[in-house]
């Protein structure tokens, strides 16, 4: 029962940290060419996130899998083509059931084969572990840049258009429009449409690695000073031995009174 | 000329390509580098100031570092 | 216009106006990977020009003269990534065995040509927009030049930037991206030339 134990709790862990800890995007800078390019619309960058964990979960599956079989003098090769097969099933089935997403995806679903971190995924992880491990990684990876994109996106879309649209790609919720920094009728208008543009881009990613990078600073200062004082605190201990001394005299009276 | 015979020749293409991506793979890690170049590899001087996380150089320069912080 | 004309005009507009980073976002992530180093900026720049203009030169009539007419064009990028990948390897063997000079420079990068965005953005979307022979050559030499030219100013600029005083917080690809982003915003003047 305990091994049970270590191991579903190694489980959750490879899930989260591809989520936190280790979130593609923002702690190891990867994949970011569809991070700038889709984010216009907090919808298509969505969209994006959802095929990038399916092109992921799917990959990992199959190479962790075969993972005994391939040579390893081959291992690029072969992670490449497994890789390129399910991102052509990906494009089939978009193009199939959601046009509208695969038309404003355009060259970037097809950039999914070349994205660092399917390829790094598949050469760190899945190629070590069991297929549930890899499938758990990928879904946490997937999960978490995901998250990534539509934070990007929102900021983009909320600051940058003034509205924010459901619904356009998605075509099974109604089409709703909430009007945040822009009226309607346009009698007021405070969005800033350099965000949309792709110099805004940049600018929006650069500012959240900035605050996160800020944050990560900070606490590693807070743990720097705690460790120095902490080894303050052992070097002062170190420095008296008069105490014992004293308290081994005070003792040996009393048993000798007795 | 009839419709299988170019789905053919499509797949043969296909699948030289592939044979010949996994051959010449297979030499280029196998053949030396040239005389001046057997220590290419992560150092100190190239790989500080780069960013580039999709390189398989800067992965292994993590992990010494990595290892060496530990140390 | 005449033909040579629609060709270098494409080929300005990709490099110039619709920029292949700053605008179409296709080698970002070697972009922001790029050290200080101008050298070795101008090396992977050569590299990914050669490697783009090769590709786009195989795979467009791979495209038309093969897989369109067996009736099986989503099979594209399979074969463009094989492709690609293929003439990387062949590029770098010839390199190790000819020229160690070559590899010298630009060895390591070989590898990461692969992977990056712009070579494989360029033969998708080549075929993908449906363009002549001539159109897809002239996208690619402008693409490939456009991210030469990006690659190399950005390295000046982050040469300089690496002793001046930034905010800690900001240090390393935040202040990459902040300086793309105003690249991009100054490109953004030339939108508009030659429509």
């Amino acid at each position: 029962m305990e091994s049970k134990d270590i191991r579903r709790s190694q489980h959750k862990e490879s899930f989260v940290s591809g989520i936190i800890q280790e979130n593609p995007l923002f702690v190891s800078v990867l994949g970011t060419c569809p991070a700038l390019a889709i984010t216009t619309t907090v919808e298509a960058a969505f969209g994006m996130g959802l095929l990038f964990t399916f092109v992921l979960v799917c990959s990992n599956i199959i190479i962790s899998a075969l993972r005994k079989l391939i040579p390893e003098e081959i291992e690029t090769p072969a992670y490449i083509v497994v890789i390129a097969a399910f991102v052509t099933i990906t494009k089939m089935l978009t193009e199939a059931f959601i046009p509208a997403l695969y038309s404003s995806l355009g060259v970037f679903l097809s950039l999914l084969v070349v994205n660092c971190i399917v390829l790094g995924r598949a050469e760190a992880f899945a190629n070590k572990n069991t297929v549930f491990d890899s499938l758990l990684d990928g879904l946490g990876n997937g999960i978490g840049y995901t998250l990534a994109i539509v934070v990007i996106a929102l900021f983009r879309e909320v600051l940058g258009a003034g509205t924010l649209t459901i619904g356009a790609i998605f075509t099974f919720v109604p089409k709703s429009t909430l009007y945040i920094l822009k009226d309607a009728a346009g009698t007021y208008d405070y969005s800033m449409s350099l965000l949309t543009n792709p110099a805004g881009g940049f600018i929006v990613f650069g500012l959240i690695l900035a605050v996160i990078y800020a944050v990560k600073n900070h606490k590693a200062t807070i743990v720097k000073a705690k460790a120095r004082a902490a080894a303050f605190a052992a070097a002062a201990k170190k420095a008296e031995p008069v105490v014992p001394a004293k308290e081994a005299v005070l003792a040996t009276p009393a048993k000798e009174v007795k | 000329m009839p419709q299988w015979a170019y789905l053919l020749i499509a797949i043969i293409v296909i699948v030289l390509l592939a044979i010949i991506f996994v051959v010449s793979f297979i030499f280029y890690k196998r053949t030396p580098p040239p005389k001046g170049c057997e220590n290419i590899g992560p150092s100190e001087g190239k790989c500080a100031s780069c960013n580039e996380k999709g390189c398989h150089f800067n992965i292994y320069y993590d992990k010494n570092k990595k290892n060496d912080e530990r140390k | 216009m005449s033909a040579i004309a629609t060709f270098l005009l494409a080929i300005v507009s990709a490099m110039l106006i619709d920029n292949v980073v700053l605008s179409r976002f296709y080698g970002i992530c070697s972009f922001i990977g790029v050290g200080n180093r101008v050298k070795s900026a101008y090396s992977m720049g050569l590299a990914v020009t050669f490697v783009i203009i090769l590709a786009s030169l195989v795979c467009w009539p791979i495209y038309y003269y093969v897989l369109v007419p067996a009736g099986i064009p989503f099979m594209d990028t399979l074969v463009y990534i094989l492709v690609i990948a293929s003439l990387v390897q062949v590029v770098g063997l010839f390199i190790k065995k000819k020229s160690p000079a070559l590899y010298k420079s630009l060895g390591i990068y070989l590898p990461l040509i692969t992977t990056n965005c712009a070579v494989l953005g360029v033969a998708q979307s080549n075929t993908d927009s449906g363009y002549t022979f001539a159109q897809s050559m002239s996208n690619a030499i402008g693409t490939s030049l456009g991210f030469l030219l990006i690659i190399v100013v950005f390295a000046c600029i982050r040469e300089r930037l690496e002793s001046s005083n930034t905010p800690k917080a900001f240090k390393g690809v935040p202040l990459a991206l902040v300086t793309a982003a105003l690249m991009a915003m100054a490109f953004m003047g030339l939108q508009g030339i030659g429509a």
